[in-house]
C-alpha cells in the first residue's frame, strides 16, 4: 500500500560531521529537510553551548537587519522580496558580509544623525522666525497699551516719580519668549502665576500652522508665549519652569532693528540648510537604495546560519574535538539522500576527510512522518488534531479520505445545498495558486486550507441528495414516478376484482381529506423508482415516517460497516506489530461480539426488505420486538422471520457470551504464561524461542531447570529490553477496562451513529421551513405583485440559505463527522500516541519581512 | 463599599485580573535564578533572559551591555506594563494605581530635590528617576526653597498634594529637612492609602491592610535604625512614624524610645509577627541584614496575595514581586559584573 496506509519506516542515524565541514554538511541538509536532530546536550543550559558565539553574531546581525528594514521602511523604499532563497553563506562570506553590514550601519547611523541634528536645526529656526513674527504683534499691542495708562488719573499725579520708577524697574525688565506644546499651555501659566505670584505677564498666541515636535517626530499645534517680568530672581524660575514644561525658549530682540536683523540672518541660514538637507536625504537615500537590494538575501542567510548553529549546539563533540557527532532521524527511503547531502557538503568546504552516516539500532520510538500532498493534507490534519499516530500504526486518514465525505453527506443530503458546496470549493481548487487567497485571513484560509475536503463534501452531498431526492428540500422527478394514482380508482379495474380491495371511487375523494394508495392493487406501484426516494412521497403526509424508518436503518447499517471495518483494521496493526496472538484473544472476540449482536441485526433489516412484500406486509413481525426477544427468550412464540430463527439466535448468543471471557481474560493469561516461558529460556537459550511456539510439552519440561539459571541471566535482558517490566496486574487491569469500554460502546456506539439520521432530518426539515416560509409565500402572491415581492424573497431565501443552510449546519454536520471518526471509528484500532517528524529544513523558516520586524 | 466582590468583581476588573495573573506566571522560576548565578558574563545573562518571558527586549541595546542597560530596560517593560493596566483601568482601581504611583513620585522629588542641594544637572538626575514615578511638575520641583513653597508653587495639583498637611513649614531644604520631607510625606501617603484599602472592604482590604501594616511597621522600624546616632531629636522621630501599622500606638511609642539595635528588637519581641524576622537577622559578619529579612517577608505576603481573587492586591503584589524580580537580577549582574561572586546567592528567591 501506499505511503498514506503506514507512516514511513524512520532510523536513527548518526552523522559523523568534520568540525571544518559541519557547517556546510548541515547547510546542505538544511535545504533539503531530510533529518530531525535530537539533542544531545538536553542538560546543558543554552548559554553554555559550543557555537553560544556564533549564534550571538547571527543575533547582532539580525539586530543590524533589522535596523536597516526600519530605516528603509521610514523612508518609503520598496523591499524587493526574492523569488528564490538564497542558501546559507559559506563561512568565508559570514565575515565578509558582517563587516559589510557593520560599515553600513555605522555609515547610515552618521547619516541619520547628522539628517535628524539639520532637521533639528532647521526646526528650530524655522520656531524662531514663527516667534518672531507673532511676538511683533504682542508688542504693537502692548505700545497700544501704553498711552491708557498714562492717561489714567490716579497714576496722573505723582507721573514723575512713577515714570522714574518704571525706568529704574525698566532696566532689569526682562523678556523670555517661546514655544510651547499646546496641551500644556494651562498648567504653565498656572504655575507661573503660583511660583511668580502674578509678577510677570504672559502673552500668548496659537501658531497657525502645526510644526514637528523635534523629540518625538509627531505634528502638532503649538503656542507662542512673551513672559515679560521684573527682577533677577523671578526671571530664573521662569526660566526654570521653561524647563519644566519643555518649552523652546529663544532669546528676544530688544529693537526693532535687532529683531529685523535677526529675522533677515534667520531667512538666509533657513535657506542654506534646506539645501544641506535635501543632499544629505538625497545621500541616504541613495544608501538606503543600495542596502534595500541586498537586505531581503541578507535576512534570509542570517535565520539560515542562526538554525545551522542551532542545530549544532545539539551535537556532541567526540574526544578528539575533531568531528561534531550528531544523531538524526531519517526516513529510510530519503538515507541515500542524506548520503549525498552530507557529500555535497563536504565537497563544497573542500575538506580532505568526507563527513559520513551509520545508522544504529535502537530501542526509541522514531517519530512519525507521513508524507502528503495538497489533496491528502487536509484529511491527514483531521486526523492529527486528534493525535499524531503512533510510529507505523495504520493511518486512518487514508480511510477518512472517502468515509468522511460520505458521513458528512448522509448528514447534509440535498444536492442543491451540496451543489453550491461544490462549486465553492472548485472555485478556490481552481485558483489556489493566486496569491491573495494564499495570504487570506484567519477563517477565510480555514476555508482554504480545507478545498479538497469541501470539495469531495460537495459532491457527495450531491450524490446523497439525489438518493433522499432532495434539492433545497424539494423532490425532482426525474424517471417518472413509478405510483400510478388513477389505478387506485375502481373505474379502471374489472368489477370482480373490486371485492378483494379496497377502491376509490367519486365519493370517497371527495370526502375524505386524506387517501392512501395501496401497493398491493395491480397498476398502483409499478416497480421502484431507478435512483433514490420515489419523488410521489413529496405529496404524502406520511413522507417523513417513511423517511425516518429508511434514515433510521440506514445509519445503523453504516455505522456498524464503519466500526467493522475499525476493528479489522485492528487486526492489520497487530499483523504488522507482530503480536498475532492479539488477533485471536482481542479482535476476533471483538469482532464476533460486534457481529454476533449488531451484524445480526443488519441481516434482519435486510432480510425483511427483501423477503416482504406489498401483499405481505401486514403479516411482518416488527425487528424491534424479534431483536429484544432475542435476548429475553420469551415465553411465548412469535411467528419469526424464518423458520428456525430461534435456535440461530440462541448460536449466536451463546458465541457472544463466550467471546467475553476471551475477550477479558485472554490477552493477559497469554502473557502471563508466555511470560513464565520466556523467564525460562532467558538469553542463553534464544534458540529454543522458535520452537517454543510449536511444542509446549517442551517448554514445560524445560522450564524447571532453567529456573535457576533464570535469575541471574535476567540482568542481561533487562538491560536490552529498556521497556516493559512484567506487571500482570497492570496488564489485567488494562485489558479489561478496554474490554468493558469496547462491550459498553458497541452499544453506545451503534446508538451515535443515529446522529447521521438526526442530522439529516434536522437539515431536511430546516430547508422545508425555509422554503414554506418565505419562496411559497412570495409565489402565492398575485401575478401584478408578485414579480416585486418575489424579488427580494429569492434575495432572503438565498442569503438566509447560505448562512443558516451551509455554513450553519454544514459546520454542525462537520463536527458531528469529526466526532464519528474520532470517537466512533479511530478508538477501535487508533492509538495516536506517537510524535510527529520535524525535519530540519529552511522551508520552516518564515521568509517574510513582517516578522523579523516585530 | 459592598460586600461580595465576587459578584460584581468582575464586570469592571476581570480583564485586568486575568491579565495580571498572566504576568505573574512569567516571573522568574527558581531554576532561572540558578541558571543565571551560573553566568559568566553579562551576555550570557541576556542570552539567558532571552529564554524566559523577558524575550528579547535587550536585542537592540548596542555593546557593550551594562547593568544600567539592563536595569532601565526592566523596568520600562515594567513601567509598559503598569501603564497597560492603568490606562485600561475603572474607577475605583484607578485611585488604587495612583496611590501605587504615590510612592516612586516621593522617591523621585526627593530624588531631585538632593540633586538640587548637590548642584546636580535635572537631567543628570532624570535618568535616575523611576519612570513610575514621573510626572509633569517634576523637573520643576528645585524653585523651591521651603516645603511650603513646594506644596503651594509645584505639587498642589499633583497627586502628592494631600499628603502635604504634616510637612508646611518654612524650614530651608536641607539634607536633613528633606529626609524629614520624604518620612513625613511617606508617612501620610501610607496612612492614606490605608484608610482607602480599608473603606474599600471586602477582600481587597483583607489582603491590602496586612501588606500596607507591614510595610508601616517597615519604616518605623528602618527610620529607628537610621536615627541611632544622629541629632533627631526622639519626639521628632516619633512624628514620622506611620500609624496604621501593628505596632501602633504602644510599639511606636516604645521603638521612640530605643537607642540601639537591642532596644529594638525586644521591641519587636512582643510582636509574634516581628518576633521570628529579628531572629534571623545574622549577626554583623555574614547572616542576613534586616533589610533583607524584610524583603523576604514582603515578597512572602506577596505571593500569598494571589492565593485570593477579585481584589485589587494582586496588582500592588504583582508590581512588588516584579520589582524584586528585578532587583535580583541587577544584584546578580552587579556581582557578574565585578567579579564578585561569594555573594552571588543573597538575592531574594520568589517562591
Amino acid at each position: 500500500m501506499g505511503s498514506l496506509f503506514r507512516s514511513e519506516t524512520m532510523c536513527l542515524a548518526q552523522l559523523f560531521l568534520q568540525s571544518g565541514t559541519a557547517y556546510e554538511c548541515l547547510s546542505a541538509l538544511g535545504e533539503k529537510g531530510l533529518v530531525q536532530f535530537r539533542d544531545l546536550n538536553q542538560n546543558v543550559s543554552s548559554f553554555q553551548r559550543k557555537f553560544v558565539g556564533e549564534v550571538k553574531r547571527c543575533e547582532e546581525l539580525e539586530r543590524i537587519l533589522a535596523y536597516l528594514v526600519q530605516e528603509i521602511n521610514r523612508a518609503d523604499i520598496p523591499l524587493p522580496e526574492g523569488e528564490t532563497s538564497p542558501p546559507a553563506p559559506p563561512l568565508k562570506q559570514v565575515l565578509e558580509m558582517q563587516e559589510q553590514l557593520q560599515k553600513l550601519e555605522v555609515e547610515l547611523r552618521e547619516v541619520t544623525k547628522n539628517k535628524e541634528k539639520l532637521r533639528k536645526n532647521l526646526l528650530e529656526l524655522i520656531e524662531y522666525t514663527h516667534m518672531l513674527r507673532v511676538t511683533k504683534t504682542f508688542v504693537k499691542r502692548n505700545v497700544e497699551f501704553e498711552p491708557t495708562y498714562e492717561e489714567f488719573p490716579p497714576l496722573e499725579n505723582d507721573s514723575l516719580l512713577d515714570y522714574s520708577c518704571m525706568q529704574r524697574l525698566g532696566a532689569k525688565l526682562g523678556f523670555v519668549s517661546g514655544l510651547i506644546n499646546q496641551g500644556k499651555v494651562e498648567a504653565f501659566e498656572k504655575m507661573l502665576w503660583r511660583v511668580c505670584k502674578g509678577y510677570t505677564i504672559v502673552t500668548y498666541a496659537e501658531l497657525d500652522e502645526p510644526l514637528e515636535d523635534p523629540e518625538t517626530g509627531e505634528v502638532i499645534k503649538w503656542y507662542v508665549f512673551l513672559i515679560s517680568f521684573w527682577g533677577e530672581q523671578i526671571g530664573h524660575k521662569v526660566k526654570k519652569i521653561c524647563d519644566c514644561y519643555h518649552c523652546h525658549v529663544y532669546p528676544y530682540p530688544n529693537t526693532a532693528e535687532e529683531r529685523k536683523e535677526i529675522q533677515e540672518g534667520l531667512n538666509t541660514r533657513i535657506q542654506d540648510l534646506y539645501t544641506v538637507l535635501h543632499k544629505t536625504e538625497d545621500y541616504l537615500r541613495q544608501v538606503l537604495c543600495k542596502a534595500a537590494e541586498s537586505v531581503y538575501s541578507h535576512v534570509i542567510q542570517v535565520k539560515k546560519m542562526k538554525a545551522i548553529y542551532h542545530m549544532l549546539n545539539m551535537c556532541s563533540f567526540d574526544v578528539t574535538n575533531k568531528c561534531l557527532i550528531a544523531e538524526v532521524w531519517c526516513p529510510e527511503a530519503d538515507l541515500h539522500d542524506l548520503r549525498r547531502a552530507l557529500e555535497q557538503g563536504s565537497r563544497e568546504s573542500g575538506a580532505t576527510i568526507p563527513s559520513f552516516m551509520n545508522t544504529i539500532p535502537t530501542k526509541e520510538t522514531p517519530p512519525t512522518l507521513i508524507r502528503t500532498n495538497k489533496f491528502t493534507e487536509g484529511f491527514q490534519n483531521i486526523v492529527d488534531a486528534y493525535g499524531v499516530g503512533s510510529y507505523r500504526e495504520v493511518n486512518p486518514a487514508l480511510f477518512t479520505i472517502i468515509t468522511f465525505p460520505f458521513l458528512f453527506a448522509v448528514m447534509f443530503g440535498d444536492f442543491g445545498h451540496g451543489f453550491v458546496m461544490f462549486l465553492f470549493a472548485l472555485l478556490l481548487v481552481l485558483n489556489e495558486n493566486h496569491p491573495r487567497l494564499n495570504q487570506s485571513q484567519e477563517i477565510m484560509r480555514m476555508f482554504f486550507n480545507g478545498r479538497y475536503i469541501l470539495l469531495l463534501m460537495g459532491l457527495f452531498s450531491v450524490y446523497t441528495g439525489l438518493i433522499y431526492n432532495d434539492c433545497f428540500s424539494k423532490s425532482v422527478n426525474l424517471f417518472g414516478s413509478g405510483w400510478n394514482v388513477s389505478a387506485m380508482y375502481s373505474s379502471s379495474h374489472a368489477p370482480a376484482e373490486h371485492r378483494k380491495m379496497v377502491l376509490w371511487n367519486d365519493t370517497i375523494v371527495r370526502h375524505s381529506r386524506v387517501l392512501q394508495l395501496d401497493p398491493s392493487v395491480p397498476g398502483v406501484f409499478q416497480g421502484p423508482y431507478p435512483l433514490g426516494i420515489d419523488p410521489i412521497w413529496n405529496l404524502a403526509t406520511n413522507r417523513l415516517t417513511f423517511l425516518n424508518s429508511f434514515k433510521m436503518k440506514m445509519s445503523v447499517i453504516l455505522g456498524i460497516i464503519h466500526m467493522t471495518f475499525g476493528v479489522i483494521l485492528g487486526i492489520f496493526n497487530h499483523l504488522h506489530f507482530r503480536k498475532k496472538f492479539n488477533i485471536y484473544l482481542v479482535s476476533v472476540p471483538e469482532l464476533l461480539f460486534m457481529l454476533c449482536i449488531f451484524g445480526y441485526l443488519i441481516f434482519m433489516i435486510v432480510y425483511k426488505w427483501l423477503v416482504y412484500s406489498a401483499e405481505t406486509s401486514r403479516v411482518a413481525p416488527s425487528i424491534l420486538i424479534e431483536f429484544i426477544n432475542m435476548f429475553l427468550f420469551p415465553a411465548s412464540e412469535t411467528n419469526g422471520l424464518y423458520s428456525g430463527q430461534e435456535h440461530v439466535q440462541r448460536l449466536l448468543l451463546v458465541v457472544t457470551a463466550l467471546s467475553v471471557p476471551v475477550l477479558f481474560l485472554g490477552k493477559p493469561l497469554f502473557l502471563l504464561w508466555l511470560h513464565n516461558g520466556r523467564s525460562c529460556f532467558g538469553v542463553s537459550r534464544s534458540g529454543y524461542t522458535l520452537i517454543r511456539k510449536d511444542s509446549e510439552e517442551e517448554v514445560s519440561l524445560l522450564g524447571s531447570q532453567d529456573i535457576e539459571e533464570g535469575n541471574n541471566r535476567m540482568e542481561d535482558g533487562c538491560r536490552e529490553m529498556t521497556c516493559e517490566e512484567f506487571n500482570f496486574g497492570e496488564i489485567l487491569m488494562t485489558q479489561v477496562i478496554h474490554s468493558i469500554e469496547y462491550c459498553l460502546g458497541c452499544i453506545s456506539n451503534t446508538a451515535s451513529y443515529l446522529r447521521l439520521w438526526a442530522l439529516s432530518l434536522a437539515h431536511a426539515q430546516l430547508s422545508d421551513v425555509l422554503w414554506t416560509m418565505l419562496v411559497r409565500v412570495g409565489l402565492r402572491v398575485d401575478t401584478t405583485y408578485g414579480v416585486l415581492l418575489l424579488l427580494p424573497v429569492i434575495a432572503l431565501f438565498a442569503v438566509l440559505t447560505i448562512f443558516i443552510l451551509l455554513i450553519m449546519e454544514g459546520l454542525s454536520a462537520f463536527l458531528h463527522a469529526i466526532r464519528l471518526h474520532w470517537v466512533e471509528f479511530q478508538n477501535k484500532f487508533y492509538v495516536g500516541a506517537g510524535t510527529k517528524f520535524v525535519p530540519f529544513s529552511f522551508r520552516l523558516l518564515s521568509s517574510k519581512f513582517s516578522d523579523d520586524v516585530a | 463599599m459592598l460586600e461580595g466582590a465576587e459578584f460584581y468583581f468582575n464586570v469592571d476588573h476581570g480583564y485586568l485580573e486575568g491579565l495580571v495573573r498572566g504576568c505573574k506566571a512569567s516571573l522568574l522560576t527558581q531554576q532561572d535564578y540558578i541558571n543565571l548565578v551560573q553566568c559568566e558574563t553579562l551576555e550570557d545573562v541576556k542570552i539567558h533572559l532571552q529564554t524566559t518571558d523577558y524575550g528579547n527586549f535587550l536585542a537592540n541595546q548596542t555593546n557593550p551591555l551594562t547593568v544600567s542597560k539592563i536595569d532601565t530596560e526592566m523596568r520600562k517593560k515594567l513601567c509598559r506594563e503598569f501603564e497597560y493596566f492603568r490606562n485600561h483601568s475603572l474607577e475605583p482601581l484607578s485611585t488604587f494605581f495612583t496611590y501605587m504611583t504615590c510612592s516612586y513620585m516621593i522617591d523621585n522629588v526627593i530624588l531631585l530635590m538632593n540633586g538640587a542641594l548637590q548642584k546636580k544637572s535635572v537631567k543628570e538626575i532624570l535618568v535616575k528617576c523611576h519612570p513610575l514615578g514621573r510626572f509633569t511638575e517634576m523637573e520643576a520641583v528645585n524653585i523651591a526653597e521651603t516645603p511650603s513653597d513646594l506644596f503651594n508653587a509645584v505639587l498642589v495639583e499633583t497627586a502628592l498634594a494631600p499628603f502635604f498637611q504634616d510637612c508646611m513649614s518654612e524650614n530651608t531644604l536641607d539634607e536633613l529637612n528633606i529626609e524629614l520631607l520624604r518620612n513625613k510625606l511617606y508617612k501620610s501617603y501610607l496612612e492614606a492609602f490605608y484608610k482607602f484599602c480599608k473603606n474599600h472592604g471586602d477582600v481587597t482590604a483583607e489582603i491590602m491592610c496586612p501588606i500596607l501594616e507591614f510595610e508601616a511597621d517597615r519604616r518605623a522600624f528602618i527610620i529607628t535604625l537610621n536615627s541611632f546616632g544622629t541629632e533627631l531629636s526622639k519626639d521628632d522621630r516619633e512624628t514620622l512614624y506611620p500609624t496604621c501599622g501593628k505596632l501602633y500606638p504602644e510599639g511606636l511609642r516604645l521603638l521612640a524610645q530605643a537607642e540601639d539595635f537591642e532596644q529594638m528588637r525586644r521591641v519587636a519581641d512582643h510582636y509574634g509577627v516581628y518576633k521570628p524576622l529579628f531572629e534571623a537577622v545574622g549577626d554583623g559578619s555574614g547572616g542576613k541584614t534586616l533589610e533583607d529579612v524584610f524583603y523576604e517577608r514582603e515578597v512572602q505576603m506577596n505571593v500569598l496575595a494571589f492565593n485570593r481573587q477579585f481584589h485589587y492586591g494582586v496588582f500592588y503584589a504583582y508590581t512588588k514581586l516584579k520589582e524584586q524580580e528585578m532587583r535580583n537580577i541587577v544584584w546578580i549582574a552587579e556581582c557578574i559584573s565585578q567579579r564578585h561572586r561569594t555573594k552571588i546567592n543573597s538575592y531574594i528567591p520568589i517562591v
